[in-house]
């Protein structure tokens, strides 16, 4: 893809797409409009608003990625880092970039802005780590699975709104790309990478009921839609 | 005519690049012992690191990310975080092992003690590693560590019996006072010498300091399928002089010296000079690739800004672990601990963490979100694939051999 500015090549700009949290935007290196890296989106920020769960910010730094380690070991570190240095107010609370700060996602976060002084520690909110990874319930309350991702769609007023949840077994990010389509090689991984998540199914986000302290999400109904690779 | 040029100097410094104190030494010492039989070993190495190389100098040119921006992006927080504490450690031996090499291969010409010549070293590597530019270091280090060709120039004029070298080669023929197990554990060490994973880091990362782009994707293939081949003759040169003249005489390698003492018998004292011309650039430009690898695993987990294409200031923090990596590793080789030791260590844990690296580097140079049209082609798959099961092996084999021979005893 040819930029219509320059006329540089350029990747193809992942915002006007859908766009799989766990696997496009976490983890992805942080570049200023200069170039210049500043950090990784350790976290993602998220916001409700009215029916929807929208995507405000991205998170970075040692704060948010100690919670990302998760379980006993994020735990520790996010209490010993606040420890270090206790005369400092909300030391453990993520430094966010805005979304109005961010240009375009390809295999990196582009920011539209320099990287001196963008980050900024106003508010503490939901996180995508903490969605992904949360046990999922049926209407019965059985236990379907895990959050293994979650998909988000550009709405009319260009925000990411999460669309639906890819709900299966194993970890989040195990899924690695192959439930997106059939074709990724090699054959080898693929195939393996399928039967470890034949039970991969995806729920709609007006179905889903997500309860951020016990840290579930109960679906209304069954969910039957399959991803990608599964129809094949 | 800029183009050739690019293409010969980036082949030259892949030839002379490829061999570092892990293959001078473990090239040697099989070749004493073993001769010929364990070329396959080299052979299957150098195609695996061409082919993952390759893949992630190809992920480099397309997206600008090097191989630790992919294992933090698949691999997550957490393993990836393993994955940092585990290489960072190999690499670091590895640091050490080069840093000693250079300080060994000084001692053959200066004489005076080891520990008088390793803080030196340690500064020097700073410095170069603090001031000199990425292509300096690349450039110049790879050119000077071509004199190592004086080991093929020894081979031929040793004249070896060219259809029994072949023989033991294809027949791994291996010396009957020699057992399997020892066979089986030089084997995983010679893989792991010639795959080691600060490669595909700094090759990955180099990319990204030298802005490759698509454009630069056929540059890139040719130094890798054609340097690092001719690198791996190098290595079978080195097993093949060590052969002819350790071999008989029943020496066992364990100091620098006696992986240039083949030359001096072949070539007397110019062929020797030359050698050891060759032992100190080699080593020295492979210290600085791994110090830089350190840097870089940790810039590219954290996503600070690393790399020598800003200036030291934009990159604090990357410059500082340089600074830190360069200072314990001279402190490590001032407890007097044997440096060839160190190298032994090293290339038998790089082939138990071979996996965590190269697996994410298949995984997305798959990726058409990642790629677009460069995705791997139906013979990069293939090799990918066999290589990540050969990988497999050999890392679930490399620790239980260590134990079980006590290295190699």
């Amino acid at each position: 893809m040819s930029d219509p500015e320059t006329g540089e090549e350029r990747l193809e700009n992942r915002l006007e797409a859908t766009i799989d949290g766990a696997l496009h935007l976490l983890d992805r290196q942080l570049l200023d409009r200069e170039g210049r890296m500043l950090g990784k989106v350790d976290d993602v920020e998220l916001t409700q608003r009215g029916d929807d769960l929208v995507i405000t910010g991205v998170l970075t730094g040692p704060a948010a990625l100690a919670q990302r380690l998760g379980g006993r070991l994020g735990g520790a570190m996010t209490r010993t880092w606040g420890q270090l240095r206790v005369s400092e107010p909300d030391r453990t609370r993520p430094w966010r970039i805005d979304v109005e700060d961010i240009d375009r996602l390809d295999s990196a976060l582009h920011l539209a802005v320099r990287r001196e002084g963008v980050l900024r520690r106003d508010r503490d909110a939901l996180r995508l780590g903490t969605l992904t990874g949360m046990d999922v319930l049926g209407p019965d309350g059985t236990r379907i699975g895990r959050v293994l991702d979650a998909r988000f769609q550009a709405d009319h007023h260009g925000r990411l709104v999460l669309v639906s949840l890819i709900v299966g077994h194993g970890r989040p990010g195990s899924l690695l790309g192959y439930d997106r389509r059939g074709d990724i090689g090699p054959r080898l991984v693929r195939v393996v990478v399928r039967r470890l998540h034949r039970h991969t199914v995806i729920a709609g986000a007006a179905d889903a009921e997500i309860s951020w302290e016990a840290r579930t999400v109960r679906l209304r109904s069954v969910p039957d839609r399959r991803p990608d690779h599964a129809l094949r | 005519m800029s183009r050739l040029f690019a293409v010969a100097l980036g082949v030259l410094t892949a030839i002379g690049g490829f061999v570092d104190i892990g293959d001078l030494v473990t090239n040697a010492q099989v070749g004493a012992r073993f001769g010929f039989s364990l070329v396959w070993a080299t052979a299957i190495g150098v195609v695996g690191i061409c082919v993952f190389a390759e893949m992630s100098g190809r992920v480099a040119a397309v997206s600008g990310r090097a191989t630790f921006d992919l294992v933090r992006e698949r691999l997550g927080p957490r393993v990836g975080m393993l994955n940092l504490v585990s290489s960072m450690l190999i690499t670091f031996l590895t640091f050490v092992a080069e840093i000693g090499g250079v300080a060994l291969a000084l001692q053959l010409v200066a004489s005076v003690h080891l520990l008088l010549i390793v803080p030196l070293v340690g500064l020097l590597v700073w410095l170069l590693l603090w001031r000199a530019r990425f292509s300096a270091i690349e450039n110049v280090l790879g050119l000077l560590g071509l004199a190592l060709v004086v080991f093929a120039v020894a081979l031929w004029q040793l004249a070896p019996d060219w259809s029994s070298v072949a023989h033991q080669a294809v027949t791994l023929d291996k010396p009957a006072d020699e057992d399997w197990r020892t066979f089986a554990y030089y084997a995983v060490a010679l893989f792991g010498a010639a795959m080691t994973p600060y490669e595909v880091f700094f090759f990955s990362s180099g990319g990204v300091e030298e802005g490759w782009t698509t454009e630069d994707i056929a540059t890139m293939r040719a130094n890798v399928l054609v340097g690092f081949p001719l690198g791996g003759l190098l290595s079978v040169a080195i097993v093949g002089c060590s052969w002819l003249v350790l071999g008989p005489l029943e020496i066992g390698v364990d100091s620098l010296g006696q992986v240039a003492l083949p030359v001096a018998a072949a070539l007397g004292k110019v062929g020797l000079a030359v050698a050891i011309v060759g032992f100190v650039a080699a080593t020295f430009g492979a210290a600085c690739e791994t110090g830089l690898s350190v840097g870089y695993s940790v810039g590219q987990y954290f996503g600070a800004q690393w790399g020598k294409y800003v200036r030291a200031r934009e990159a604090a923090v990357f410059h500082v672990v340089l600074l830190l990596a360069t200072l314990a590793a001279t402190a490590f080789l001032m407890t007097q601990v044997d440096p060839i030791l160190v190298t032994e260590v090293s290339v038998v844990f790089s082939a138990a963490a071979l996996p965590l690296t190269y697996f994410p580097i298949l995984v997305v140079a798959n990726d058409p979100d990642y790629m677009g049209e460069h995705v791997n082609g139906r013979l990069a798959n293939a090799l990918g694939t066999f290589f990540l099961l050969v990988i497999a092996v050999a890392a679930t084999a490399a620790i239980p051999l260590m134990i079980w021979t006590r290295m190699g005893q």
